[in-house]
């Protein structure tokens, strides 16, 4: 039991690890760090500078 | 409910933002601090307030300044707040002529009034209210004086102004009339729009132009040759400038005498004059690299470290131990996140300091006078001082830095820009290098350490000549910035600044971090054999040993320190947590031990310049691809960084054996 728990704990902290590095290059690839705090949806909007729909 | 923040640059547009909403944004006297659009809650209310990045006109000259014109095209706000600064309200007033005409509700708001009152500027509101067509109020934003009458204002339902007519020259008028008619009848845009776009396309709103071309607007296209050649932006201009310049002396009582040189332009004669600038800049931050590094980070840090080596790290080991946890979570734990994670936390007070004083010189307004210091030096090789302010940011982080190139006009300015801000030396590698200066400098930690940022200075200069050579230019843009007057620094504005970015720090070490540190011990732990005790069978050893001969004529070939290294490209903390691990290290002190033992001071600092200068992180790296929109540039970016890490690593191990 003992042995399955500590197994367990070691495979939930590899587990969030692997997790986080997934997300990390997922993020890196869209041109944003760890720490950036900057906002989706308003990253969209400057991003659609193309054209206009309104017009 | 809608409102949107437009104004030109350095006008208190997010100082004001940050007072009328919960949210925060970071506040910045020097242009470039708002490059995305920010949204935050009105106080008290379901209202949503936009801030928009600061622009002169709504004829865009750079990127971010697109961002403005597409919002209004796109999202047509409720109510648009005009923050202009009441000490220069004849430049500013060109913008609010351009969003009168757009004719959405609209609230002019005099900002800065206590600048305007030292210059000896009285205004008729009423006068100014009547010429506009709407209402003026007037705020100081960072004394918070006249907020309280501004948020009734936006609180109350936004009433429908009829927008602007101002009345152009006759031959402007009548092209306005007839591509306003023909776009009503032809494409059904409704009216007041219909002349804003004719106006906004003949006086070469670069954004309409586009639009216009998009959605095939025949009686636009079609005159677009006779409104260019008969220079009909110059004409709105001059009609605008003359309309501002009549309502301005009805409605502003200008100062009867040029008002006496102010403390301003004294400070300004000694740090931004053509001999002291430099000096001064210099001065500047090696005092900040004190701070940080000598009198109050690293004392601070020690304590730090202590404890969560000592007492932290005993407890957790010893209560492990009782749980029943077995060597390997232990090892996991203790020797992989406590010291891992640990270890590049206990350089937090550094990065707090630093980000302390950076927000300091932010809210004081000498930021600005940096880039204007740096205008010079910027000239020699091509680039503008616009371009040094990106390059400024990187200081934080260079993906930041890199998204403010936008503000650059020239695209090959922006792009060179863009490729020169990894060699800034972001605040992800002040844990290795405080780690480093503290090992083989003790005593001159700060000049080590400033002359580490500007080596990355010194070699984006030389990058920037070499690109200048590559893309033959010969002509660079004169920089126009605005300097804000000299004041004392705002400790609200302060204290959000070093939280919000020390926050990101935060954050990053219980995610990437945590993330690199887990996986640099699984490396450590486990090798071709397995789980294994003696780490110099693990695969981090296998790496480190196989890429060894690459590094040794840079002066550090032993294995911990090259795996380290190749984990940096996670993020620039990692390679200290990296250390910690794989020297086994419980504390700081063991890993400085450690390090003396392997490296020699010239190869410390062939290691500094390497961390400062090898590869940039994925995370900038996916920025670079994203702003130039190439994967080459990015691969570009990563292998001349390489080269030139390896070349000046080198040449410093090497000059270091002659000394």
């Amino acid at each position: 039991m003992i042995v399955f728990t500590n197994l367990l704990i070691i495979a939930l902290i590899v587990g969030y690890a692997g997790w986080q590095l997934t997300k990390t290059f997922k993020r890196a690839k869209k041109g944003k760090c760890a720490a950036c705090a900057y906002d989706c949806v308003l990253k969209k909007a400057a991003a659609s500078r193309s054209d206009s729909a309104k017009i | 409910m809608e409102i949107a923040l437009i104004g030109n640059p350095n006008t208190g547009k997010t100082t004001l933002f940050n007072n009328l909403t919960d949210s925060y944004a970071t506040v910045g006297n020097w242009p470039g601090v708002t490059v995305n659009p920010k949204a935050g809650r009105l106080k008290g209310t379901a209202t949503d307030l936009i801030d928009l990045p600061g622009v002169y006109a709504l004829t865009p000259l750079t990127k971010d300044e697109e961002v403005v014109t597409l919002y209004l095209l796109d999202h047509c706000p409720d109510l648009i707040l005009n923050v202009t600064n009441a000490g220069q309200l004849k430049r500013n007033l060109l913008l609010t002529l351009e969003v009168r005409e757009f004719g959405q509700p609209m609230i002019l708001d005099l900002n800065m009034m206590d600048e305007a009152a030292q210059q000896g500027q009285h205004f008729d509101l009423a006068a100014l209210s009547q010429a506009l067509g709407c209402p003026v109020v007037t705020t100081n934003a960072r004394t918070r004086r006249g907020l309280a009458q501004l948020q009734a204002q936006l609180q109350a339902h936004p009433q429908p102004l009829a927008p602007l007519k101002l009345t152009y020259p006759p031959q402007v008028e009548q092209a306005l009339q007839q591509a306003t008619q023909a776009l009503t009848n032809d494409y059904h845009v409704p009216a007041p729009l219909a002349r804003w776009l004719s106006l906004q396309y003949m006086n070469q709103n670069q954004v309409v132009r586009r639009a216009a071309a998009f959605r095939n607007l025949q009686p636009l296209l079609e005159q677009r040759a006779t409104y260019d050649a008969q220079h009909f932006e110059e004409q709105i201009f001059n009609t605008r400038l003359a309309f501002i310049e009549k309502i301005l002396a009805h409605g502003q009582q200008a100062p009867a005498t040029r008002a006496a040189t102010t403390v301003s332009h004294r400070f300004d004669q000694l740090l931004t004059g053509p001999w002291l600038g430099l000096p001064c800049f210099i001065l500047i931050f090696w005092l900040i690299f004190k701070l940080a590094f000598d009198w109050v980070g690293t004392p601070l840090s020690d304590g730090l470290d202590a404890l969560l080596s000592g007492p932290v790290a005993a407890n957790v080991n010893h209560w492990l131990t009782l749980l029943g946890a077995l060597p390997p979570l232990r090892s996991l734990v203790v020797n992989g996140l406590l010291a891992g994670v640990g270890g590049v936390l206990v350089f937090l007070p550094q990065i707090i300091t630093l980000f302390a004083c950076i927000a300091i010189l932010e809210d004081s307004g000498y930021m600005a006078r940096a880039a204007l210091v740096m205008d010079r030096l910027m000239q020699i090789i091509g680039l503008n001082g616009k371009a040094f302010i990106p390059l400024l940011i990187g200081f934080g982080c260079n993906v930041t830095g890199i998204m403010a190139a936008r503000t650059v006009e020239q695209p090959q300015a922006r792009l060179v820009t863009t490729l020169l801000t990894p060699f800034m030396s972001c605040s992800a590698r002040l844990p290795v290098y405080s780690l480093i200066v503290a090992a083989f400098f003790p005593h001159h930690q700060a000049a080590v350490v400033l002359s580490i940022y500007f080596l990355g200075i010194g070699i984006a200069l030389l990058a920037a000549k070499g690109y200048q050579w590559y893309f033959h230019t010969t002509e660079s843009a004169a920089l126009i910035i605005e300097l804000p007057n000299y004041h004392r620094p705002r400790w609200d504005i302060i204290w959000h600044s070093t939280w919000d970015k020390s926050k990101g720090f935060l954050h990053k070490a219980g995610t990437v971090i945590f993330a690199g540190t887990v996986l640099i011990w699984a490396l450590t732990s486990f090798g071709p054999t397995g789980f294994v005790t003696d780490p110099t069978q693990s695969f981090a050893a296998g790496l480190g040993k196989l890429s060894a001969p690459c590094f040794a004529p840079l002066g550090f070939d032993h294995w911990q320190i090259i795996t380290a290294l190749f984990t940096g490209i996670l993020a620039k903390e990692v390679i200290t947590a990296s250390m910690m691990v794989m020297f086994h290290a419980t504390n700081q002190t063991v890993l400085i031990g450690a390090l003396s033992n392997y490296l020699t001071p010239g190869a410390a600092y062939a290691l500094l310049a390497f961390i400062l200068l090898y590869a940039p992180c994925f995370a900038t790296l996916g920025t670079i691809k994203q702003e130039t929109g190439s994967t080459k540039w990015m691969l570009w970016s990563l292998v001349s960084s390489l080269a030139i890490a390896y070349l000046v690593a080198g040449l410093i191990n090497l000059g270091s054996h002659w000394l």
